[in-house]
């Protein structure tokens, strides 16, 4: 049973953003707390002096989603999300290189 | 609606402890998560999983599945039963206002979702028994939750931009007393640019307020899919081209795709095979736009007919050319 509205725009977000902590805790679903200790860890990197004035650029919203899937689904804590966001990130990277290089090597057509 | 096991999809006994669910459900949860797993059907898998744990976990839904009783078969046709949730303490309460749930398609691509608490990309099995509207609903607040949804974009589209149907599942009340869990279509335009992991936010498509509070958003994940000629690594696009050894030995003009459309390229003089060159701000549009990197790959002609063999004679015999120069002996048989 389908019947067809209006036609909704969808708006990007991260165009060269900066996004506070309560937004970031908004769109990752992590709370305040999981955040500093992710800055603590050094996973991301904010401007503004206090912590009250942290801004982030929009570019990790994406990490940090993961890093708030694998602490809800999975149940590890934060400094173990950090840490597996970061070697999936680099085994994206490697699988990445070895498909360039398969292409380089693989027979033409 | 077909009935599911939740129990045959943990792979526990119905007598199974709170201890065992939550290990089933952890030991399956880490095979199946669609951000580590390589698994066919990962994202489908987990769903289920979750779903299953979601009721299993929670010892009120659990009471109340197993009183369906345990002679249901996953897939059998199944309708709730007149006083479903009756006889638990909250039973009788009123249902709770529609509850909305992401289900995003472009093409062929389906969408699920990563919401733990909620139903969004549930089976319909699910939201009819325990989603919003349902006994089990979540109880009133003020304003709605937000929605998260996954929805999987081709490059092309995340490189023009794109429309996109998505299938929004909404449990109602009907006359007679009963749920109907019912799909209504949105189109949504998608901006040019959308990168790996990008949100799309759609203001107010997410929960519904129970008490005229305003309702929560819809965040879209975006994911692209692999493209046969293009890889994508944030904006930035590589592209291999093969190309003739004398393109790569003398230089040629080469026409190159782009996303945007063909270009003409310069490959320079003495070009290696692996070589990258740069078309600046050919990738995925953006401030600043990502650039395409093109990785050269020479090949070679075969050597089939006796022109080629007699071309690449010439060539033994004119170039002193060594490619294991650098070998130990100098490489020489």
């Amino acid at each position: 049973m389908s019947e067809m509205t209006h036609l909704l725009s969808g708006e990007l977000i991260g165009e060269g953003d900066w996004v506070t902590v309560t937004e970031i805790c908004r769109l990752c679903r992590i709370d305040s707390e999981a955040m500093f200790e992710l800055a603590e860890l050094g996973l991301v990197s904010p401007r503004g002096a206090t912590p009250g004035e942290w801004e982030f650029p929009a570019a990790v919203l994406p990490r940090l989603r993961i890093v708030g899937r694998l602490m809800r689904d999975l149940g590890v804590n934060v400094s173990g999300a950090a840490l597996a966001v970061e070697l999936l990130e680099s085994q994206r990277r490697l699988e990445r290189q070895i498909r360039r290089l398969e292409r380089l090597v693989s027979e033409p057509g | 609606m077909e009935y599911r096991d939740y129990y045959q999809i943990l792979g526990v006994q119905r007598t199974a402890s709170a201890d065992e669910l939550k290990t089933a459900y952890r030991r399956l949860a880490r095979k199946y998560h669609p951000d580590v797993s390589k698994e066919a059907n990962a994202e489908e898998r987990f769903k289920e999983v979750q779903e299953a744990y979601e009721v299993l976990k929670d010892p009120e839904k659990r009471a109340a599945y197993d009183q369906l009783g345990s002679e249901w078969k996953s897939g059998q046709q199944f309708r709730p039963p007149p006083d479903w949730g009756s006889g638990f303490e909250f039973g009788g309460g009123a249902p709770r206002p529609g509850r909305r749930s992401g289900r995003a398609r472009t093409g062929a691509a389906t969408g699920g979702n990563e919401e733990t608490f909620g139903e969004e990309g549930f089976s319909d099995f699910f939201s009819s028994l325990f989603g919003g509207g349902s006994p089990f609903g979540a109880t009133g607040r003020h304003g709605g939750r937000d929605h998260h949804a996954r929805i999987d974009i081709d490059l092309e589209q995340a490189f023009h931009g794109t429309t996109s149907t998505l299938e929004l599942k909404r449990p109602e009340l009907k006359s007679d007393g009963t749920l109907e869990v019912r799909t209504h279509a949105v189109r949504v335009t998608i901006p040019p640019g959308v990168t790996e992991g990008q949100l799309i936010r759609l203001a107010g498509q997410g929960e519904a307020a129970a008490d005229g509070g305003r309702a929560g958003d819809l965040y879209l994940e975006a994911h692209i899919l692999p493209h046969r000629l293009y890889q994508l690594d944030g904006r930035d696009i590589t592209l291999t081209l093969p190309v003739a050894p004398w393109e790569a030995a003398l230089g040629a003009s080469v026409k190159v795709p782009t996303l945007g459309g063909p270009v003409e390229m310069q490959v320079p003089t003495g070009a290696q095979s692996g070589q990258k060159l740069r078309l600046r701000g050919r990738g995925l549009p953006g401030k600043p736009p990502g650039d395409q990197y093109v990785q050269l790959k020479v090949v070679l002609p075969p050597a089939t007919s006796p022109e080629a063999k007699a071309l690449y004679g010439e060539m033994r015999s004119q170039l002193h050319f060594n490619p294991r120069a650098d070998f130990p002996g100098r490489g020489e048989a």
